[in-house]
């Protein structure tokens, strides 16, 4: 298990939680910009997407071996007029990417439902089973650092998408700047196009849920 | 993966995004609590009459809602077309030109900064005798500006926002309360209905521009309306209408207490205020009222002053923040906190310049409500005015370059007809800052301010035409969000310093 890489959103949710303490190092719209664009990234690592500035295409309509990834997929054969990159980004922070990429994990067995009964009702919320498994995908992408190696493409979607919403401040935060240069190094020169615009509007989304107070 | 077996009429995706959006009424109650009622009905008010010696205010605060009405026509119509609405540097970036958009920026962060910081003074000023009073703590005013300071400066970091439960219950309570002390004015014994606040003459004779100050003070907050224009229902009404329905009720709500202050005064309103200050509008109203209506209101009135604190450190923190991201500030400032949202390093660095204003002021021995409140709270709006002025005129020149479906009344009849009505209303404000600020003619703050808000420009400018030379996609980003085409991507152009 700590080798296997998993899916990119799969792998964003793990590092935005604290092992420790098994809460959310962002808020849940952050969470769930990042888990959208990273969903949406995932299709174009299947090949399924294209992006282009602010415009999406579906290339290739076959489901993908995946649910959370398929749902999206047929969702955007669904709502074919709607086709800029930020409305699906939007669109999947409401709840449906987290809800997807949790239900994912929940059938990996790498995170299980806890349900907390309180005095304003229940409270439900998912729990990486082994705590120690919150810390791959940042550790792997640290070690890269460290050693000067390169990332493969998911890998620099996963490090794009963690500087985007804010998460490297908890995750690189014990690199050196020397190996904080070569990750974006790789990011500039090495991450597709598609994927770069994808990491961007993310980003943009981020940041404009901040300046209309809904972060 | 199972497909829905029934046809989806509706487009989910739209759905689920406006179930997700504001209506009117949250967009006023933002907009209101930035304005602070209370903090404007019992501080700025009679600290005015005191300082100015003017009584009618009642007629500015009237006569500068039908201008501001105006100005948001065409203000509205372009925050539909633009990124980054909640920011005066966006429009002049687009509509003058993106140097004057960075000098535009400058003044509005010494603008903001200043209502800032004349919360604590007012906070400082009125809570010291208030506490000394209630629990027999005695503090200086610089002890309990910093509690407030500290208050914000952690609130600050974990975005709370001022339009959350709590204090929207408290902004209900702040404006039924301004109403209920106003109606018992009317029955106090020497009430006399003026007519000295509604006199329109007092526009256009001495003093006018004095008025009109006080009068725009009391509405700024009202231009974070557009803050919500792609989060809200009905982009097309929702924003237009919560703007026309806030500057409404602000003007009423003014106009109207401000009035029955004076009347209630019964012709010694200037020599009142200048004895009792803020105390003016509860002994004015305690006749009528029993003591818990007053402790009630004066809580009130210290709740409605940290609600300013707050309100106008998030637009700071919030215009930083977008500063940074698109490279005109340093990229640090574009940080958030992950956990909270809140614009990270804009709002420590505002915590920063609050707690040396009031520490300097502290030390210097300077008068917290004169010097501070109203002073700083007069900086503030002659530098709000200025904006809003230059705005209007964006407005003209971004419509004319982008028709953008808009039709002749919201892109030439309307913004015309405010820019003009603006600028007669900044020129009077500068040729009156003497009177705004109590002092002589020739005095320092007569050319200190003007002279503020020019270097503050100039250096905006100078700033632009730098970035343009050595960061061209930067500039070419100014006023843009994040929907500019090359500076998509922060770390295109970043090093790890900005990571931090």
């Amino acid at each position: 298990m700590a080798t296997s890489q998993l899916p990119l959103a799969d792998d964003l949710y793990l590092a935005a939680h604290d092992s420790s303490r098994a809460r959310c190092l962002l808020t849940p719209t952050t969470l769930g910009l990042g888990l959208g664009a990273a969903l949406l990234g995932e299709l174009v690592l299947w090949r399924r997407l294209e992006v282009q500035d602010n415009h999406l295409t579906v290339v290739d309509e076959r489901p993908t071996a995946d649910p959370p990834t398929s749902a999206v997929l047929e969702q955007l054969l669904r709502e074919s007029h709607h086709r800029q990159v930020r409305d699906w980004i939007s669109f999947l922070a409401t709840g449906v990417a987290t809800e997807l990429v949790e239900r994912r994990l929940a059938r990996a067995g790498l995170v299980r439902r806890e349900e907390k009964r309180g005095l304003l009702g229940t409270k439900v919320r998912f729990v990486p089973t082994d705590p120690s498994l919150t810390g791959w995908p940042g550790t792997r992408i640290r070690i890269a650092a460290t050693r000067g190696e390169l990332l493969d493409s998911p890998d620099l979607v996963l490090t794009g998408l963690v500087l985007a919403t804010g998460l490297d401040q908890h995750v690189f935060v014990t690199l050196e700047a020397r190996e904080r240069d070569h990750l974006f190094d790789q990011l500039r020169r090495r991450l597709p196009a598609p994927l770069q615009y994808l990491v961007g509007h993310a980003e943009a989304a981020v940041g404009d849920a901040v300046m209309a107070r809904r972060a | 993966m199972s497909s829905t077996s029934t046809p989806v009429r509706e487009s989910q995706l739209s759905t689920a995004l406006a179930r997700d959006r504001l209506g009117v009424a949250a967009v006023v109650f933002f907009v209101m609590s930035a304005a602070a009622p209370l903090t404007v009905v019992a501080g700025v008010v009679p600290t005015g009459l005191a300082v100015t010696g003017l009584t009618a205010i009642s007629i500015a605060f009237l006569a500068v809602a039908v201008v501001l009405a105006v100005f948001s026509v065409g203000y509205v119509a372009m925050s539909r077309h633009i990124a980054n609405a909640g920011a005066f540097y966006a429009y002049i970036a687009r509509g003058v030109g993106r140097p004057f958009g960075v000098g535009g920026a400058w003044v509005a962060l010494l603008a903001y900064n200043s209502f800032q910081f004349a919360s604590y003074g007012g906070f400082g000023a009125i809570a010291a005798p208030q506490f000394a009073a209630w629990f027999g703590v005695e503090l200086p005013w610089w002890g309990f500006a910093l509690a407030g300071w500290a208050l914000v400066a952690v609130l600050g970091v974990r975005d709370v926002a001022v339009n959350g439960k709590v204090l929207g219950t408290l902004l209900v309570a702040e404006i039924v309360l301004v109403v209920v002390f106003s109606v018992a004015d009317l029955f106090t014994p020497d009430f006399a209905a003026s007519s000295a606040p509604v006199n329109p003459s007092s526009l256009v004779g001495a003093g006018a521009g004095a008025l009109l100050v006080m009068a725009v003070t009391g509405f700024v907050g009202f231009e974070q309306s557009v803050v919500f224009s792609e989060e809200s229902r009905d982009p097309r009404r929702t924003v237009p209408r919560a703007t026309y329905i806030a500057v409404a009720l602000i003007a009423v709500l003014y106009a109207f207490s401000a009035w029955a202050m004076i009347s209630a005064a019964g012709g010694k309103a200037v020599e009142r205020a200048g004895a009792e200050g803020p105390e003016l509008f509860f002994n004015l109203a305690s006749d009528r009222l029993g003591s818990t209506a007053l402790h009630l209101g004066h809580a009130l009135f210290l709740t409605s002053l940290i609600a300013a604190m707050i309100s106008f450190h998030n637009i700071i923190a919030r215009y930083t923040f977008s500063l940074g991201r698109e490279g005109v500030l340093p990229r640090a400032f574009g940080r958030t906190v992950p956990a909270t949202g809140a614009p990270k390093n804009g709002s420590l660095a505002q915590s920063a310049l609050g707690l040396i204003v009031i520490l300097v002021y502290a030390l210097a021995g300077w008068d917290p409500l004169v010097q501070l409140f109203f002073w700083g709270g007069t900086l503030g709006g002659i530098g709000v005015l200025l904006l809003i002025t230059v705005t209007s005129a964006a407005v003209i020149g971004y419509f004319a370059r982008n028709p953008s479906g808009e039709d002749a009344w919201h892109r030439i009849g309307a913004p015309v007809l405010g820019t003009a009505l603006l600028l007669v209303v900044t020129y009077l404000a500068l040729t009156n800052i003497a009177i705004l600020f109590g002092v002589e003619p020739g005095a320092t703050p007569t050319w200190a301010v003007p002279l503020a808000y020019a270097v503050l420009t100039l250096a905006g400018v100078g700033w632009a035409l730098i970035l343009r030379r050595s960061r061209p996609l930067v500039y070419n980003g100014i006023g843009m969000g994040a929907r500019s085409a090359g500076a998509g991507l922060s770390f295109r152009d970043v090093t790890s310093e900005a990571h931090k």
